[in-house]
């Protein structure tokens, strides 16, 4: 296991949470101008701005506490978020699969946690990446145990992507906390990709005119999607101190990932959203919906980033 | 292709203080052990601490639907009424609560609908709606609804008069109704207190009966009600 971070010694933590502080201001102060210099209704915008106030604390305070606190959160989001996926499709309603996904879930986590028993490096990666083939294998064995048949296939497939998507790629997040540059990994990915979400949708709100993929989200357009395009490729320069080890191709492909597979990872959740036929995920984060909602983006990202960065950098 | 099908809760879209104040409740894993694990407490709370004795258990029609009629003294009233289901059928017991009191706030309607299971019951105007719930609820076998007629608890431990609702749930139906009778709550709990103390409880559950021989009616309803209040009033009777 790697060490704490040190609030105090590293500046990376402290550089963005200033960034973020005065974002967080400039946006509060913008809503303030909105509403009492101009009467706008900024209701819905209110609670938005509010739901981030909880939940940014929540995420500096984990990678503040350490590497351990900050794997067992995302572990117990990868959790919530399967919870939601399984109540929207039904899956919630079998609970030898759920709990299956949810234990699935839990072994990811600790394999992250825990050292490779022959080298000794932290995490055993590989363990990990054969993860989906114990949990595949058991998850397809449940009806066996249980001899059914009818309607299994449904539950075990469903079971399959709230594991594959859910728990284990989203376990790459956490696998980046046995990085030499976990600290600036995990920062940079969490705010570009949050910051690629509201770049579409402000780019969308001034310039949409196109819309982008009807069928699956209306309110996407063509417009919003270049806009947060552009800004996902220029930031790797703008905050190049998060990896100051990484030469031009990997920035390059990181601008690629987050702006491309931001934008991807929220259409496939629509596109989930879509087919079930509902609105949202969940509740959970009053002005955002569900907490899958919020992190789609960063389920798609978390993982093709990791394969990425340990290609071209090691470890 | 096949189509699949999408078995989506209907509470989806509420916030977590609608869902736990909204009936029926779906079917939900936490709230299930957490349930288990607190009656398994109670249970143990109640045979320990309050060395509950229940007389008649043989009298309950398990398996089938029916409904668990009781005076009304205390809190303890509800926890001490369902502890006598055996532990499978936990999750199917609904004690009726008042929805302006158990479950008027999130941590209210929490500890109301995970560890009690209750069935928000509208006091006001009427409860038409409620009753129908209740009606509803009893139409599916293994439901198991316990609701006190008197409405509220007594102040004084003397058994009230017994409230319509009742009998215009029975009215026209042949579910059994299992006329109990629980001594010892409001030494041990009455209203006003806040600490339940330590006093032995004693359970008396009668003979079930039913009234779907008669006419749906106002005056079916009134003899259902004074017929319960009596057999309730009687089942102490002989200590």
């Amino acid at each position: 296991m790697t060490e704490a971070f040190d609030l105090a010694v590293d500046p990376l933590l402290a550089a963005y949470a200033k960034a973020i502080v005065a974002l967080l201001l400039v946006a509060g102060a913008a809503l303030a101008v909105l509403s009492f210099g101009f009467g706008k209704d900024v209701s819905g915008p209110w609670r938005t701005y509010r739901g981030w106030l909880v939940m940014i604390p929540l995420v500096l305070g984990a990678l503040w506490l350490g590497p351990t606190a900050t794997v067992v959160g995302i572990g117990l989001l990868s959790m919530a978020a399967f919870k939601e996926f399984a109540r929207a499709t039904g899956l919630y309603r079998d609970w030898w699969y759920t709990v299956s996904v949810y234990l699935g879930i839990a072994a990811v986590t600790a394999l992250v946690l825990v050292a490779h028993p022959r080298t000794g490096v932290a995490g055993w990666y590989g363990l990990f990446m054969a993860c989906p083939v114990y949990v595949v294998a058991f998850l397809v064995t449940i009806p066996v145990l249980r001899n059914r048949a009818s309607g299994q296939l449904q539950w075990v497939c469903l079971s399959i992507v709230g594991f594959v998507y859910l728990g284990w790629m989203l376990g790459h997040l956490s696998f980046l906390t046995n990085s030499r540059h976990s600290l600036g990994y995990l920062l940079y990915l969490i705010f570009a990709v949050e910051l690629n979400d509201v770049a579409a949708f402000t780019f969308g709100r001034i310039f949409g005119r196109h819309k982008l993929r009807s069928e699956i989200s209306p309110n996407k357009t063509v417009e919003g999607s270049l806009g947060a395009l552009a800004v996902s490729m220029a930031l790797p320069w703008a905050l190049r101190f998060s990896f100051p080890h990484f030469g031009t191709a990997e920035l390059l492909l990181t601008g690629l990932i987050v702006g491309v597979g931001g934008q991807l990872g929220d259409l496939a959740i629509s596109m989930i959203k879509r087919d079930i036929g509902v609105k949202d995920m969940g509740t959970a984060i009053p002005g955002h919906g569900g907490i899958l909602d919020r992190i789609d983006s960063l389920i798609f990202v978390a993982p093709l980033f990791f394969h990425m960065a340990r290609w071209f950098r090691g470890f | 292709m096949n189509e699949w099908r999408y078995e989506v809760p209907r509470d989806l879209d509420l916030d977590l203080a609608e869902r736990l104040a909204s009936f029926p409740r779906e079917p939900h894993l936490w709230m299930f052990v957490v349930r288990s694990c607190a009656a398994i407490l109670i249970r143990g709370w109640l045979r320990f601490y309050h060395r509950i004795e229940v007389r008649g258990r043989r009298n309950l029609p398990v398996g089938r639907s029916f409904i668990l009629v009781a005076n009304h003294q205390s809190h303890l009233d509800a926890l001490a009424l369902s502890s006598v289901v055996p532990l499978r059928w936990l999750h199917r017991v609904f004690p009726a609560a008042a929805a302006d009191y158990f479950f008027q706030s999130l941590p209210r309607s929490a500890f109301s609908s995970i560890v009690i299971n209750a069935l928000p019951f509208d006091r006001t105007g009427g409860g038409a709606e409620s009753l129908a719930v209740c009606r509803h609820l009893l139409a599916t076998e293994g439901n198991i609804l316990v609701l006190f007629p008197e409405g509220t608890r007594s102040p004084t431990g003397e058994l009230g008069r017994f409230r319509s609702g009742i009998g215009r749930v029975v009215e026209g139906s042949a579910v059994p109704v299992v006329p109990c009778r629980l001594d010892g709550a409001h030494r041990a709990w009455p209203k006003g207190k806040r600490i339940p103390r330590p006093a032995k409880l004693v359970l008396h559950i009668g003979e079930p009966c039913t009234y779907g021989e008669f006419p749906p009616g106002r005056d079916t309803v009134r003899h259902i009600c004074t017929d319960l209040r009596r057999k309730v009033q009687e089942l102490g009777a002989d200590r």
